[in-house]
C-alpha cells in the first residue's frame, strides 16, 4: 500500500512539475499608466505631415467651466467615475493614458491576422484579395509587408496631426482637467497640468479605430467595439468630460478624413498589377540586365507582389530614382559566386546563432511583419522613455513614413532590377526560411530596418547603437535563412539609412526639438 | 509469455509518423526481474494530404513528406511487475516539393514505468490490468517551431495510461487503453506569434492530449507469433487550426485516428531472445495533421542479466 501512495505521490508531483513550468504568455506590453516625461506645451506649434497649419481643423471654444453646461458635465462624470465595476477598471487600466501604444498593438494584431498569401485554386489559379468584396475568399487585405507599412504609415501620421491639432486647442483655450476644477473628481493616472479639451484620447480612438476600418474593412466591428471601450474609459479614468471627447472625436473625424485622402490617391491600388503588366516589367530588365526573377512556387505565381510598390507616392524623399541603389553584381560574376558560396556554406554549416537570427526576425507570414517588429521596438522606447501621447505619436509617424518609404524604393529597386533569388540561382538549394513571391534585389528586411533604426536612433539617442545592431542582425538573419545573397541586405541597409535620413531630417525641423 | 518484451515505441509522433506503436508502452506484457531487452526500429512515414484545421488538402510546395525514425530503445524488468523503458527515436525529415531543408537529429528521450495492478484468471482466460507513467523530454535544442519538418514538439511531456488486457487461454486478445498526456511548453526561436490573437513570447503552449487505443490480436504457433490490428485516436484537449495556407505550429489542435496491424515472431527455438517485428498503419481522419501511412521493421533481443532466484 506504503508503495502506492509513494508512486502516486511522484505522479502527481511529475505532472504538477510539467504544467507548473509554465509561463505566463504575454499577449500586450504589460505596463500601466505612467508619469509623461514632459508635457510638450507647445505641441501645438509642431509642423503636421499632412495638415497644412495646426489650426487647419477648426475647434469651436469649450465652454467656460464655471458655466452650468459643464458643471452637468462634471456632475455626471462624478457619478459615472463613482462606483466603477470589474470590467470598467480593467478597461481604464488596458487604455494607460497613452493609449496610442495599444492602438498600435490592434494594429500589429490585425497584420498578423490578416498576413497570409492567397493559396492556389484547385485549377492551379490564384485569386487575390479585392478591396471591392473585402470577404472573398481569399479575405482582403493580404498584410503583407507593404501593405503594413502604409498601413502603419496612415495610422500614425493621422494620430499625430490630429495631436497637433488637439495640443493647438488644448493651449489654446486652457480649460482645465475635471479632476483639477474640482478635486473630489478621481483620476485614474499621474495627474498632470495637460489641458483637457479637446480629448486627445478621443482624437486617437477615432483617428485609430477610422484609419483602421479602411485598412482593414472586415474588422469594422471589432474596431468599432474597442474604440467604443476606450472612449467610455475616458469618462470611467475621469479623464475627460463628454464635451472633451466630443470635440475630439472631431478633430479625429476631421483627420482621418484628409488621411484617408491622401492614401486614396498614392497610387496604391496600382501596386498589385496584371500578368501583361507584370510580364512587361520583367521584360524591361531582362533586356536592361539580361537577367530576371521568376517565382518558384508550385503552382507558379503568375505575378509577384505587389509590382508597383515603388510609384507609390513616398512621404519625404522627393523621388525613388534619387535613393535607388547601384546595380547588382551579374549572376556568374566574381563578386556573386562569392556570395553564392557563403549562401553554400551557411546551407551547410549553420550554427545555432546563425538559426536563431534567421527565425528571430523572419517576420513572415501570419505575422506582424518587419515594420510591425519596428513598431514594437518603439513601442518599448516609448513606455521605456515614458514619452507623452503626441511625442508618441510622433515617433510612430516618423518611424513609419520612413519605414514606408523604404518598401517603396526597397520595391522599386525589386522590381528595376528584378534579380533573382538564390533558390532560382543555385540549382538545387534548400533554405530554412520561405522564399517570398518578389524579387532578391535589395533586401526588405534590410532596408525596413535601417531606415526605421535611423529613425529610432535619432528620437532616442541613447539606443542608436542597439538599433544599428539590431538593424544588421536583421540584414544578415535573411543571409542565413537562404532567400538573399549578403549584397541585397548590405545595398538594403545602406538604402535604408538613406531614406530613413530624409524623415529624420524633416523631423529635425518640425518644431518638436 | 510474460517472459516476451514487445517492443514499445514511445516516440511522439509529429504529423502522424509511427503512431500505432507511438503510444507510451501500451501493451500488457512485462519481463521479469533482471531481464534485459535491447530492440531497434526503423520507421517509414510519408504523407501528400494534410488536415488544414478539418480540411484535407495537398500543398505542390511541399509534396510529400517523408519522415524516417530509426529507434533504440532499452527495457529492463526492475521487479516481476515493474518495468522500465527507455528510447529515443533519431529522425530524419524531408519533402519533395519546395525548397524548405528537412532536418534530422535525436528527437526526444522517454523515459517510461510500467507497472501490473492487476492479474487474475477470468473464465476462460486472464486479466490484466497495468498502468504506464512516462516522461519525455528533448534531446537536443531542435527547433519545434518548424513544422511539418520539426524533429518533434519540443517539450516536457507526461504520460498516464491505463491498460486493460484481456487474454484467451488459447491466446486471442483484446486489449484497450486510454492516457492523458500533459505537454508543457515549447520555445520557438521568435518572440512573437498569432494564436487567435498577438502572443509576445518565444514560448508557446502545447495542448494536452488525450490517447485511446483499442486492440484486437492472436498468439500464434505456439506462442511464436503474434499478430494485431488496432484502432488509435488522438486528442488534443486545446489549440487553435493551422491558418489558411500557412504553416502548422506547435500550438496546433492535433487530432487523429489511425488504423494499422501489427506482427511480432520469436525466434524460440533457433536463437533465444531474439524477434522480429513489422507493422503497417494508415492515419484515416484527423485534424491539423498529415494524412500519414507509416511501415516499420524492427529487432527485439532479450537476455538474462542475471537469475532472479
Amino acid at each position: 500500500m506504503k508503495k502506492y501512495i509513494i508512486t502516486l505521490l511522484t505522479l502527481f508531483f511529475v505532472v504538477a512539475l510539467v504544467t507548473s513550468c509554465e509561463n505566463d504568455l504575454p499577449t500586450r506590453a504589460d505596463f500601466s499608466s505612467y508619469e509623461f516625461s514632459g508635457l510638450d506645451v507647445n505641441g501645438g506649434t509642431w509642423k503636421p505631415v499632412l495638415l497644412s497649419t495646426p489650426s487647419q481643423i477648426v475647434v469651436e471654444a469649450p465652454e467656460d467651466v464655471t458655466s452650468s453646461a459643464y458643471q452637468a458635465e462634471l456632475a455626471s462624470l462624478k457619478s459615472a467615475t463613482a462606483n466603477l465595476n470589474g470590467t470598467q477598471i480593467e478597461a481604464v487600466e488596458y487604455w494607460t493614458n497613452n493609449p496610442i501604444i495599444r492602438w498600435n498593438e490592434i494594429a500589429l494584431e490585425l497584420a498578423a491576422k490578416y498576413n497570409l498569401i492567397p493559396g492556389p485554386n484547385a485549377d492551379g489559379t490564384y485569386t487575390l484579395p479585392n478591396a471591392a468584396s473585402p470577404a472573398g475568399p481569399p479575405p482582403f487585405p493580404f498584410a503583407h509587408p507593404p501593405y503594413t507599412s502604409r498601413m502603419l504609415a496612415y495610422l500614425s501620421v493621422a494620430q499625430f496631426d490630429g495631436l497637433i491639432s488637439a495640443w493647438h486647442y488644448k493651449y489654446t483655450f486652457n480649460r482645465p482637467a475635471p479632476y483639477v476644477t474640482d478635486s473630489s473628481i478621481p483620476y485614474a493616472y499621474t495627474k498632470t497640468s495637460l489641458p483637457s479639451y479637446p480629448s486627445e484620447g478621443a482624437v486617437i480612438a477615432v483617428a485609430s479605430r477610422d484609419i483602421l476600418t479602411a485598412m482593414f474593412p472586415l474588422e469594422a466591428d471589432f474596431l468599432a467595439a474597442k474604440a467604443e471601450e476606450h472612449l467610455s474609459s475616458l469618462i470611467w479614468s475621469g479623464s475627460n468630460v463628454t464635451s472633451d471627447i466630443e470635440a475630439g472625436k472631431y478633430i479625429g473625424t476631421e483627420v482621418k478624413k484628409i488621411a484617408l485622402a491622401r492614401a486614396a490617391g498614392d497610387g496604391m491600388k496600382n501596386a498589385q498589377t496584371t500578368k501583361v503588366k507584370s510580364d512587361s516589367i520583367k521584360a524591361a530588365a531582362f533586356a536592361r540586365f539580361g537577367w530576371q526573377w521568376d517565382n518558384q512556387e508550385s503552382p507558379v505565381r503568375p505575378v509577384g507582389l505587389t509590382p508597383l510598390f515603388g510609384k507609390v507616392k513616398m512621404w519625404n524623399v522627393p523621388t525613388v530614382e534619387e535613393v535607388r541603389p547601384g546595380i547588382p553584381p551579374a549572376p556568374g560574376s566574381p563578386q556573386f559566386e562569392k556570395d553564392v558560396q557563403e549562401l553554400k556554406d551557411f546551407a551547410n554549416n549553420l550554427t545555432n546563432e546563425q538559426r536563431k537570427i534567421a527565425n528571430w526576425w523572419s517576420d513572415g507570414l501570419s505575422t506582424y511583419t518587419p515594420p510591425g517588429h519596428w513598431n514594437r521596438f518603439a513601442k518599448e522606447f516609448i513606455i521605456k522613455y515614458k514619452m507623452n501621447p503626441i511625442r508618441t505619436a510622433r515617433t510612430f509617424a516618423y518611424m513609419n513614413m520612413a519605414i514606408m518609404d523604404a518598401g517603396i524604393s526597397c520595391w522599386d529597386a525589386k522590381y528595376y532590377y528584378h534579380y533573382p533569388r538564390p533558390i532560382q540561382t543555385i540549382p538545387g538549394f534548400k533554405t530554412i526560411l520561405g522564399t517570398p513571391n518578389f524579387p532578391s534585389y535589395t533586401s526588405g528586411h534590410s532596408t525596413f530596418s535601417s531606415a526605421a533604426a535611423e529613425v529610432l536612433s535619432y528620437i532616442f539617442p541613447n539606443e542608436a547603437s542597439q538599433c544599428a545592431t539590431w538593424a544588421d542582425e536583421a540584414a544578415m538573419s535573411r543571409v542565413y535563412g537562404g532567400i538573399h545573397y549578403r549584397f541585397d541586405a548590405e545595398a538594403g541597409i545602406e538604402q535604408g539609412k538613406k531614406v530613413g535620413q530624409y524623415s529624420v531630417n524633416k523631423a529635425k525641423l518640425d518644431g518638436a526639438n | 509469455m510474460k517472459k516476451y518484451l514487445l517492443l514499445s515505441l514511445l516516440s511522439f509522433s509529429l504529423f502522424g509518423a509511427n503512431s500505432l506503436l507511438a503510444q507510451t508502452p501500451s501493451d500488457e506484457i512485462l519481463m521479469k526481474k533482471y531481464e534485459l531487452c535491447v530492440a531497434a526500429t526503423y520507421d517509414h512515414g510519408e504523407w501528400n494530404k494534410y488536415w488544414e484545421g478539418t480540411y484535407l488538402r495537398g500543398n505542390e510546395n511541399i509534396g510529400t513528406l517523408t519522415r524516417n525514425t530509426v529507434m533504440p530503445m532499452v527495457a529492463a524488468g526492475i521487479t516481476d511487475k515493474l518495468n522500465i523503458l527507455i528510447a529515443t527515436p533519431y529522425v530524419q525529415t524531408k519533402s519533395s516539393g519546395g525548397q524548405l531543408a528537412g532536418v534530422k537529429g535525436f528527437q526526444d528521450i522517454s523515459i517510461a514505468l510500467k507497472y501490473e495492478l492487476l492479474k487474475k484468471k477470468m473464465g476462460p482466460g486472464n486479466l490484466s490490468v497495468l498502468t504506464t507513467a512516462a516522461y519525455a523530454t528533448p534531446m537536443s535544442n531542435y527547433l519545434s517551431d518548424y513544422m511539418p519538418y520539426s524533429l518533434g514538439l519540443g517539450t516536457n511531456e507526461f504520460t498516464l495510461r491505463a491498460i486493460v488486457h484481456y487474454q484467451l487461454d488459447k491466446g486471442m486478445y483484446v486489449r484497450a487503453a486510454g492516457a492523458h498526456l500533459w505537454r508543457g511548453q515549447t520555445k520557438a526561436e521568435r518572440d512573437y506569434y498569432y494564436n487567435n490573437g498577438s502572443y509576445y513570447t518565444t514560448w508557446m503552449d502545447v495542448p494536452n492530449a488525450w490517447n485511446y487505443n483499442a486492440t484486437l490480436g492472436t498468439w500464434l504457433f505456439n506462442y511464436a507469433l503474434r499478430v494485431e490490428a488496432s484502432y488509435m485516436a488522438m486528442k488534443s484537449t486545446s489549440g487553435d487550426d493551422i491558418r489558411a495556407y500557412n504553416m502548422p505550429q506547435p500550438t496546433n489542435k492535433m487530432e487523429m485516428e489511425q488504423v494499422g496491424f501489427f506482427a511480432q515472431y520469436y525466434f524460440k527455438k533457433k536463437i533465444k531472445g531474439l524477434g522480429i517485428l513489422s507493422y503497417y498503419s494508415q492515419v484515416i481522419d484527423g485534424r491539423n495533421m498529415g494524412k500519414s501511412t507509416n511501415m516499420g521493421v524492427g529487432a527485439t533481443y532479450q537476455f538474462k542479466v542475471k537469475d532472479s532466484q
